[in-house]
């Protein structure tokens, strides 16, 4: 057995995402749940699978296909972004977010977790683009399912700051502590959005916050991140909409 | 007689679970961890024959996870094969001095492949 040099770390460590093009880190995001569709339905075809459990192999394949589907059309949506136009509207998030955990339930069913919506006061409506918007809780939702510790459930909460002119989504999952290196390196790349890798934990490629930073900026808000002890809460803020206070 | 323990350690749970079915239906004792803190655990309290590991962890990288099972003169002994969609970034033999044994690529893999290469590594 040899010696474990400083050399052989760094090989190890450099071997990871980092360094990687856009195009490269698209492909092996789609490669994972393409390479568990794959897995699981050779397990269908032969006869490891009991009858019993067919049912929920197939249904882990459908949720895992709607999940890589989802990233694809964030890819396209994203690409798109510079020529389209992209039409925003008070939207009242409390809905917004009803509508997510809708569309999202079957998957963190599936996982044996529940996502929540937790909110402490009357909604002021806030100014976004309904799909982009969507896209972004959905996002963060499947991050935080990936990351959240097991038979932990996910919450979004929707808040209001800055007198009530910003309105604040969040997703909070319970978790591992974000680094505090790796912390300080995301805030820094929020703030700046560049098309360099934004992970949030190491085993993470950046490309799904790389995207949403994208569809925010293209609604005037921004994301952002809280780090707790116990998980992390991934937010967009956005305007909110002055359209009643006209009335 | 006594089953040989291997310990797959995967953070997407529907991914470990196929694995260890594969495995249970070979025959082998196969146990679950879903981060690497939570391995180090299970590998000093069942002591596996062989470890299953995948590169992207939550929680922690596999090669601080490496890193530490080398340091220990028991853990440094049980061979690891490296169940990843980055194969291809990957030399076997550059990551020998990590204890890793083989790589398979989770993209092209065939169920038998994942037995075939636990019995090669504890010939």
């Amino acid at each position: 057995m040899g010696e474990i040099t400083g050399e052989h770390k760094q090989f190890g460590e450099t071997m990871l995402l980092g360094g990687l093009s856009s195009l490269a880190v698209a492909s092996h995001e789609l490669k994972s749940p393409l390479a568990l569709i794959r897995q699981l339905a050779l397990a269908l075809e032969s006869d490891l699978v009991p009858e019993s459990e067919k049912k929920r192999l197939l249904r882990q394949i459908s949720l895992t296909s709607e999940k890589a589907l989802r990233l694809t059309g964030d890819l396209t949506k994203s690409v798109r972004l510079p020529e389209a136009l992209f039409n925003l509207e008070p939207i009242n998030p409390y809905q917004l977010c009803q509508d997510v955990i809708k569309e999202i339930d079957p998957l963190f069913r599936a996982n044996e977790r529940k996502v929540t919506l937790k909110s402490k006061r009357k909604h002021l409506l806030l100014v976004a683009n309904r799909d982009l918007l969507r896209r972004v809780i959905l996002n963060f939702s499947d991050n935080a399912l990936n990351y959240a510790d097991d038979k932990t459930d996910i919450e979004i909460n929707i808040d209001t700051y800055n007198r009530g002119k910003t309105v604040r989504l969040g997703v909070r999952d319970y978790g591992p502590a974000v680094p505090c290196d790796v912390f300080a390196k995301l805030e820094d790349k929020l703030s700046k959005v560049s098309s360099s890798s934004i992970y949030a934990r190491p085993q993470s490629s950046g490309l799904g916050l790389y995207i949403v930073s994208q569809f925010a900026e293209a609604m005037n808000g921004k994301i952002g991140v809280t780090r707790h002890r116990d998980g992390a809460t991934f937010f967009i803020d956005l305007q909110s909409s002055r359209q009643l206070s006209l009335l | 007689m006594k089953k040989t323990k291997i310990l797959i350690i995967e953070d997407d749970k529907w991914l470990a679970d196929y694995y260890k079915m594969v495995l249970q239906k070979s025959g082998y004792k196969a146990t679950v961890s879903l981060n690497a803190i939570e391995a180090m655990d299970l590998i000093d309290k069942n002591a596996p024959d062989a470890i299953i590991l995948d590169v992207l962890l939550s929680g922690s990288t596999a090669f601080a996870l490496m890193h530490e099972l080398m340091s220990y003169e028991d853990t440094a002994k049980i061979p690891i094969i490296l169940c990843t969609n980055l194969a291809n970034e990957f030399d076997v033999d550059k990551l020998k001095p990590y204890g890793v044994r083989r790589i398979l690529d989770k993209s092209t893999m065939m169920p038998d492949d994942l037995v075939a290469s636990i019995r090669s590594v504890l010939m």
